[in-house]
């Protein structure tokens, strides 16, 4: 796991059930708005479907790196903090890195204590969308570079 | 004068809420399919009950028992007399629930804030992140009445078979059998789509406005009563997944349209749909209810199976291929179908007619 995702998901997993809330709540809310020049991205393409609440994803290739942006509602603070800790902890690293994250991530995190065991799965949604976006781009990006 | 609700008092406002923040007597209840929104900010002085982690058994699928309920209810501060208010996200999905589950232990005034966390935060009214602590109270669970507004799947079988009323309150592709879980919702899923044999489909949405009130008196009606076909005095069982959604039904045919008798299958499909020999309908089909257009009503045969027609006002059930013209006064067969041109009922009245593909083996 890139390093920045390895210390959220430490803090995460040391915390207690309160301090674990409070950090979520924290981290929805400095969840960065999508850029005004992405805000189109807001479409059917971009969402995860697997979310009841509006969650989108935007990833753009950058060099060897991949940037990453999202938006969630601030009245749905678990997807959103969920997002916004795959932001802080993925921006800027490789695809192969975001590929190489481990499936249970969110149980790694201890979310599961708080959410109960039935509403977890929706949070692998996001996570599995992220990795089809990033395979995409990247081998859009390796199609560009081989032309 | 317009319509009103069947039980006004069990709706209350998000004005009447702040106006009884600091009343002793009243207490504000959050219950949210999100687990953080409570922590974030919530009406002042609000309790959170969470559906999952304080209203059901960890280990058994079933509610808590007596005395843990009593215990909750002292731990929130809630007295046998006290006004319980609840609200919650997702269109007050949750805190009908926790309604349907303090009426469950017979709590008296269980109420609802129309338009839930997500109106209330949209007025700019006022939110805290203090948890506050209420003096416990002596809570004595007086009378439980569970089986007046709880179906088992025994009850839904026997529901069923009588023909009786149920309203499937899913998505329409779980309805239809497309899809085996609710979008979002994987854990929760079922070895067989579909739905039960007469259920009929009214996603639980369609009850509520965009901003999350309950829709007025008269389109309740409309909906339930005039498209539907249900009548105040039936017996209706109204399920979805686990329950809550269809909570949310039960509430609006209970109390605000006041059907004095409907319950709530809380196993619903993740039940039903794994359960052993019992009947299942797929498709969209099974029952439309229509009045008959001009140019007639098309029914379309299938290739196997019957077709029923019924309507609470004929004698129920009539085989369509044996006893079509006691329905129908000038019909039309052919090989694909049959077009119906007028329906009456036994005095003679023009009648809605309700009909469905008998799919069940």
């Amino acid at each position: 796991m890139p390093p920045a995702l390895d210390e959220i998901v430490e803090e995460l997993r040391d915390a207690d059930r309160q301090e674990r809330i409070e950090l979520l709540i924290d981290m929805a809310k400095k969840l960065p708005p999508l850029p005004d020049r992405l805000a189109h991205f807001k479409d059917e393409a971009h969402r995860v479907p697997e979310c009841q609440s509006p969650v989108f994803l935007v990833v753009e290739p950058e060099g060897n790196r991949v940037r990453l942006f999202a938006d969630a509602p601030i009245e749905a603070p678990t997807v959103r903090g969920f997002v916004a800790l795959l932001v802080e902890g993925l921006d800027g690293a490789t695809a192969g890195e975001i590929l190489g994250v481990p499936g249970d991530l969110i149980e790694r995190t201890g979310m599961p204590e708080i959410l109960g065991m039935l509403r977890v799965r929706g949070l692998h949604g996001v996570l599995s969308r992220l990795k089809i976006m990033v395979a995409r781009a990247a081998n859009a990006s390796d199609a560009e570079a081989r032309r | 004068m317009p319509a009103t609700y069947a039980h006004p008092e069990v709706l209350v406002s998000a004005d009447w809420v702040q106006e009884h923040l600091n009343d002793p007597k009243v207490r504000i209840v959050e219950t949210d399919e999100d687990a953080l929104l409570y922590s974030q900010g919530h009406v002042p002085g609000a309790v959170e009950i969470g559906w999952h982690l304080h209203l059901q058994d960890q280990l058994r699928r079933d509610y808590i028992d007596v005395p843990r309920f009593e215990a909750l209810c002292s731990a929130a501060g809630i007295a046998n007399d006290t006004t319980v208010v609840f609200y919650g996200d997702n269109s007050n999905w949750w805190a009908c629930y926790a309604l349907w589950a303090f009426k469950l232990f017979g709590h008296r005034d269980c109420r609802i804030m129309n338009g839930g966390y997500a109106l209330w935060a949209s007025q700019g009214r006022p939110m805290s992140k203090e948890v506050p602590s209420y003096p416990p109270t002596d809570y004595k669970v007086e009378r439980a009445d569970e089986a007046a507004i709880r179906a088992f799947r025994d009850d839904v079988l026997a529901h069923a078979k009588a023909g009786r009323p149920m309203i499937d309150v899913r998505s329409p592709d779980e309805y239809t059998g497309k899809k085996l879980h609710m979008e979002g919702y994987p854990q929760e899923g079922s070895l067989r789509g579909g739905h039960i044999p007469g259920a009929r489909s009214v996603p639980w949405k369609r009850a509520i406005n965009d901003d999350g009130t309950f829709k007025s008196p008269d389109q309740l009606r409309a909906l339930y009563e005039g498209e539907i076909g249900l009548k105040p005095e039936d017996n209706v069982v109204a399920y979805c997944r686990i329950g809550e959604r269809s909570s949310h039904t039960w509430f609006v045919l209970k109390y605000l349209l006041g059907f004095p008798k409907v319950r709530n299958y809380d196993g619903s499909w993740t039940e039903w749909g794994n359960l052993v020999r019992v009947p299942i309908a797929t498709g969209e089909e099974p029952q439309r209810s229509d009045v008959i257009p001009d140019g007639g009503l098309q029914i379309p045969f299938a290739n196997s199976g019957s077709w029923t027609i019924s309507d609470r006002n004929l004698q129920p059930g009539i085989c369509l291929r044996e006893s079509v013209n006691s329905v129908s006064r000038s019909g039309s067969r052919s090989r694909s179908g049959l077009t119906i041109r007028h329906c009456i009922d036994r005095e003679d009245a023009p009648c809605r007619l309700r009909w469905m593909k008998s799919s069940r083996s």
